[in-house]
């Protein structure tokens, strides 16, 4: 039985050579390990075996299983590993296709545009709140003095709607809208649509945004000087830090004094070039301090109360940053354009 | 307004450069817009007589003069123009003149400088000292017919000035609030007061010669409350005839056309100082009566544009004795209009209301010089000083004398406006601390009146020709901005917000609406709310109510405002497959206008979206995923999944007649919670057809006013993971053809059996071995204890119930 042992090891090894194949060896593993195998043969006629013998058969058979197991295990690791090697050699790819993609959207530039705004103002303290498209005569006239059948209603001409409404022609009425329902301190800006009849063109559009932006509190509290200051922080971290920025008195209803905002031309840094006329500055936005016959017609004691408003074109200004001249971009949505965005609006040199 | 320096000149000077006048005013808010120099087409041209015309021997066609040039000398020149004669004023250019128009007009050289000076010339044997020149020659005009005639001008003198052709034009931008500053004298004040420096004192002439018995005339205002002031002259020995050079070119540069002498002089004078006059012919007005009135029964009136012209009982106007000769400060009445045969005229000087004005003259469409400055408000005390002024303009140009005195009626008086100006007042307004004395000087400056109301108080009374100035704080603004804005310093305020900065839910809402759009590959786009009706009919949004439509839109296809986004996405859609594009996929968030009822405002934030095209994961060899219903579908699905808030949406088909513009049978309404959300769907393909696509465009559309309520999660603990496995048994139920997938999930879910964690679908088939009109619908279900493993025999009998009652309640067969 010995003897038998020896030979089935014997065998198996010489089937289990290094150069074997994987059929080779498990053919060797069917043959001597299997469930009718050599082994499991001799283990199950143990029986005819004197007794004093069979504990060491038994031995010589699991010792001989072990080798055997092991020497598989150990010749099947060397064949994956050859296989793998020969399938890395042949599954090369040109890594130079275009991978399957996920389709990746953009942000307009306008609204890129108003949240950077935003994120600046918000972060000077200003609170952000959302106003109405459609008004009536009141919020986007009367209330920020203009009378009627003066001219200066003439400034915007407007998309009237009936019944009394119209489409807003600036943001203001958010003033109007937020200090008839709450009592200052008020910080916000009203990002929104305004609307003029002015057709689609190279310069204006009969729909764009605005952000209009107001601080109110009791008399003295806010002054111009707080007002140049705001402004001109937000104008140096919207266009960088090297802008220049001026004031120059002006005329708007809603506000005394009031005073359009310069910044030096981005083009030219200033020197006078064709976009700025020869000036060197770019008209940016208008401010003042709020008229006391707007915080009158809301309800407010113009002795008690005062404050500044300022109000900010955002594809007039989005241009300028952009550096390029053609309103109608925004519109159009032409792929080419707006995929050029990448999270923020910076200036092409 | 325009303005001529030259004519600045007679009322103010300033020892400053054009630029820094122009920059200050601008920084004070009088924007000059354009600064333009204009200077004459020629050098070393003066006026000239000509004393002698003789034929030249040599040629026919041309003549040999003698022209007296004053202290320049006397020269001999041939010339061919057909219009030469003796006794003529014309334009002489010496030898070494330079014309940029060149002679004959042959040159055309880009600047005076560069054109070639003039030489003597022997023309047919005959030497010429020069020539006499047509406009063309000058640059005044494409006129070659003959030379240039002067009607005046001293021989030998610079022609340039002679013409007034040397001049710088300020073009100015005038806000409305600044009336005053539309005329030569006002902007003079604001330069006087700018600069610091005293006004020329003022040419009045006072009237003289007067014949009281040439045209008797009265004034009566029965409409004070329009026209407080209305000062007039007659004037009798008027002869019409075309102006001097003077005022043609002042008229001119400053952006009139000249007419005739009377005429030129009131708007010359209007110019000049603010105030619109205007000229009746005194012998079409009845009675020798001027009635300032409201036209009442009067219903219509011819005006000088030979227009016939509604009234209406309010408008205000002129009439005689008899009937309206002029719609008050908008335009005269054709009726009494000044013309050629005119000898005596009739000069109004009034002050009427601006509101007025503005309503008649908006009304009939009107626009005149004269309204233009009656509505921003004119000097409620010039009245008189004008028509000294224009008198004596006539007399000078149209030859005449008054026919008597002024005759000024001030119906009611100008109210007195004082302004108290607290000592803190302008600290506060502009916080910048400003002497007293400074701003006593400042505002005297403009013309003010100030005088110490004791404590520090200040009270100014606002002169007669800024009706801007009611308050403290537009007193404040003067002086602010007379300093200079740039004297204010630029601090930061004490942040005032109550508490942290907040943002409006709906925009936080927006935003976040915006990033899941971008996970899902759109890109955003951008359009205007505009609409044709075409479109909101094709295109009705979500939900139902009236159509906004605009009262005076800038076209019919602009008349109404959108109900949908989806017109705006289309637009880009085909745009850009226009250019090229093979694939579009984008999105919007804007506001769509449905008047849902009086109460609320008619609009409502909206998400749509628009897929088109190979949408995802194609490569080299392996097909994308191209868009189509599924896909948008898709997309609706993740967004919804966003919104922490929301439940499970149903997609429902719609009914007949409903969502027309999407496949009848590939579109659905989305409905959460109940309430109609929105609608996603395969364009038409009727539609897609006339669009030219190629395969199915998605769309979809959200109602994000109805959405914002689910954008925050509702509160509730955070689940840990369970702890134990699930076990999943499959199974595959036959039901009707017809029946909804979501139904059958629906009918699971609903028994409510406490070990099944979920049902999914995998698997809808159909044909085969299954009956006709049959589908079977395969369902993975998860069975899962919080507390235990499951063992076979609970999950076997769990199963076994689930399939009872999901037959029972559908009706369905189990598939073998």
């Amino acid at each position: 039985m010995k003897d038998q042992l020896e030979e089935i090891r014997a065998r198996a090894l010489r089937g289990l050579a290094d150069d074997a194949t994987e059929a080779a060896t498990e053919d060797v593993r069917v043959r001597v390990l299997g469930r009718s195998g050599e082994l499991t043969e001799i283990m199950r006629r143990m029986r005819e075996v004197p007794a004093a013998e069979r504990p060491a058969i038994g031995q010589l058979v699991n010792q001989i299983k072990r080798e055997l197991e092991a020497r598989i295990e150990v010749l099947q690791h060397k064949l994956k590993q050859a296989a793998l090697e020969r399938s890395l050699a042949e599954a090369r790819l040109d890594v130079t296709l275009p991978g399957a993609r996920l389709p990746r959207g953009r942000l307009h530039p306008v609204t890129l545009t108003i949240e950077e705004m935003l994120r600046i103002f918000g972060a000077m303290g200003f609170e952000i709140v959302a106003t109405r498209d459609i008004e009536d005569d009141f919020h986007n006239f009367a209330a920020l003095n203009f009378p009627p059948d003066h001219p200066a209603r003439e400034m915007q001409d407007t998309f009237v709607l009936g019944g009394g409404l119209l489409l807003r022609t600036q943001p203001s009425t958010g003033q109007i809208r937020v200090m008839e329902q709450r009592k200052p301190p008020l910080a916000i800006v009203c990002p929104g649509n305004c609307y003029r009849r002015d057709e689609l063109s190279v310069r204006a559009a009969p729909m764009f945004s605005q952000i209009e932006g107001f601080m109110v509190d009791r008399a003295g509290k806010i002054t111009m000087a707080h007002l140049k200051g705001v402004l001109t922080e937000f104008l140096r971290a919207f266009f960088g830090p090297g802008t220049a920025v001026r004031f120059r008195a002006s005329f708007f209803p809603f506000t005394e004094p009031s005073a359009e905002v310069d910044i030096s031309c981005l083009l030219c840094a200033g020197k006078g070039c064709r976009v700025c006329k020869q000036s060197g500055w770019t008209e940016i936005l208008g401010s003042g301090m709020i008229h006391p016959n707007v915080f009158r017609a809301v309800g407010y004691d113009p002795a008690e109360y005062q404050g500044f408003a300022f109000g900010l074109g955002v594809e007039r200004t989005a241009l300028l940053k952009l550096g390029v001249e053609d309103m109608r971009l925004f519109f159009e949505n032409d792929l080419r354009f707006l995929g050029q965005f990448q999270g923020s609006v910076e200036r092409f040199s | 307004m325009k303005l001529p320096l030259s004519w600045l000149g007679e009322f103010v000077s300033v020892a400053a450069e054009v630029e820094e006048i122009c920059r200050r005013l601008t920084a004070a808010g009088v924007e000059v817009e354009n600064l333009e120099r204009l200077r004459p087409g020629f050098s070393n041209v003066v006026v000239a007589r000509v004393l002698k015309v003789d034929r030249h021997p040599n040629a026919d066609r041309l003549s040999l003069c003698e022209v007296d040039a004053g202290p320049v000398g006397r020269f001999s020149v041939v010339c061919g123009a057909p219009n030469v004669r003796a006794g003529m004023t014309a334009a002489y250019a010496r030898v070494g003149a330079r014309l940029r128009a060149g002679v004959h007009g042959a040159g055309g050289a880009a600047s005076v400088e560069q054109a070639p000076p003039l030489e003597a010339a022997v023309i047919r044997g005959i030497k010429s000292d020069g020539m006499l020149c047509s406009e063309r020659e000058l640059g005044l005009s494409e006129e070659h017919q003959g030379i240039l005639e002067l009607d005046s001008g001293a021989p030998g003198v610079d022609l340039a000035a002679a013409l007034y052709l040397d001049d710088t034009v300020l073009d100015i931008a005038i806000t409305p609030n600044r009336g005053d500053c539309l005329s030569v004298l006002g902007l003079a004040r604001e330069i006087a007061a700018l600069f610091g420096v005293r006004m020329k004192p003022a040419r009045i002439t006072p009237l003289t010669g007067q014949d009281h018995a040439a045209a008797p005339l009265a004034v009566e205002i029965q409409a004070p409350d329009l026209c407080p002031r209305y000062a007039a002259l007659a004037m009798s020995g008027i002869k019409i005839g075309p102006s001097p050079a003077w005022v043609t070119r002042r008229l001119e540069l400053s952006g009139m056309r000249a007419v005739s002498n009377v005429v030129d002089a009131t708007n010359y004078v209007m110019l000049e100082l603010g105030q619109p006059i205007h000229a009746f012919d005194y012998a079409k007005l009845a009675g020798g009566k001027i009635v300032v009135r409201r036209a009442g029964n009067d219903r219509e009136m011819t005006t000088l544009d030979g227009l016939r012209r509604d009234l209406l009982p309010d408008d205000l106007v002129i009439a005689d004795a008899e009937k309206p000769v002029a719609l008050a400060g908008v335009m005269g009445g054709g009726n009494s209009e000044v013309g050629g045969e005119t000898g005596t005229i009739l000069l109004e000087s009034a002050y009427f209301e601006a509101m007025s004005v503005a309503r008649t003259g908006r009304r009939l469409g009107l626009r005149s010089e004269a309204s233009y400055r009656f509505e921003r408000g004119i000097d409620r005390a010039g009245q008189v000083r004008a028509l000294h002024r224009v008198a004596a303009i006539i007399r000078r140009i149209a030859g005449g004398r008054p026919a008597g005195s002024i005759v000024d009626v001030e119906a009611r008086p100008a109210p007195a406006r004082e302004i108290a100006l607290e000592p803190d007042a302008i600290a506060k307004l502009l916080g910048i601390e400003i002497p007293p004395a400074e701003v006593s000087r400042r505002l005297k400056a403009l013309g003010a009146a100030v005088r110490s109301g004791g404590r520090g108080r200040l009270i100014v009374t606002a002169p007669s020709f800024r009706p801007d100035l009611n308050e403290p704080a537009d007193l404040a603004e003067e002086v602010a901005r007379l300093r200079g804005l740039e004297e204010i310093p630029a601090t930061a305020p004490a942040r005032v917000s109550a508490g942290p900065a907040v943002e409006d839910a709906s925009r936080i809402f927006a935003r976040a609406s915006r990033e899941v759009m971008l996970g899902c590959g759109l890109t955003e786009i951008k359009s205007i709310a505009f609409v044709a009706p075409a479109d909101n009919q094709a295109y009705p949004g979500i939900g139902a109510g009236e159509t906004v439509r605009v009262t005076n839109p800038l076209s019919a296809e602009l008349g109404e405002m959108r109900r949908s986004l989806v017109p705006g996405l289309r637009a880009a859609l085909r745009f850009n497959l226009n250019r090229e594009a093979a694939a579009f996929h984008a999105f919007e968030i804007g506001r769509a206008f449905i008047m849902k009822d009086r109460e609320q405002a008619p609009e409502a934030e909206r998400l749509a979206g628009v897929s088109y095209g190979e949408y995802a994961l194609g490569a080299i060899g392996r097909a994308g995923v191209a868009a189509d219903f599924f896909t948008i579908k898709g997309i609706v699905e993740s967004y919804l999944q966003s919104l922490p808030g929301a439940p499970r949406p149903s997609f429902e088909p719609p009914g007949g007649g409903e969502l027309a513009f999407l496949h009848p049978g590939k579109s659905a309404h989305i409905r959460i919670g109940g309430q109609l959300a929105g609608y996603a769907g395969e364009l038409h393909p009727g539609e897609a057809m006339r669009l030219e696509l190629s395969g199915p465009c998605g769309i979809f559309e959200l109602d994000l006013t109805l959405l914002l309520a689910y954008g925050t999660p509702p509160p509730r603990p955070i689940e840990l993971p369970p702890r134990f496995p699930a076990v999943r048994r499959d199974l595959a139920l036959v039901v009707d053809r017809e029946m909804a997938a979501d139904k059958v999930l629906q009918a699971m879910a609903e028994t409510e059996l406490n070990l099944l964690e979920s049902v999914r679908l995998f698997d809808v088939y159909e044909g085969g071995s299954l009956p006709p009109g049959k589908k079977s619908v395969g369902i993975a279900c998860l069975y899962r204890a919080r507390d235990r493993t499951l063992t076979d025999g609970e999950v076997n009998r769990a199963h076994a119930e689930l399939v009872e009652r999901a037959r029972a309640r559908l009706g369905a067969e189990l598939r073998q």
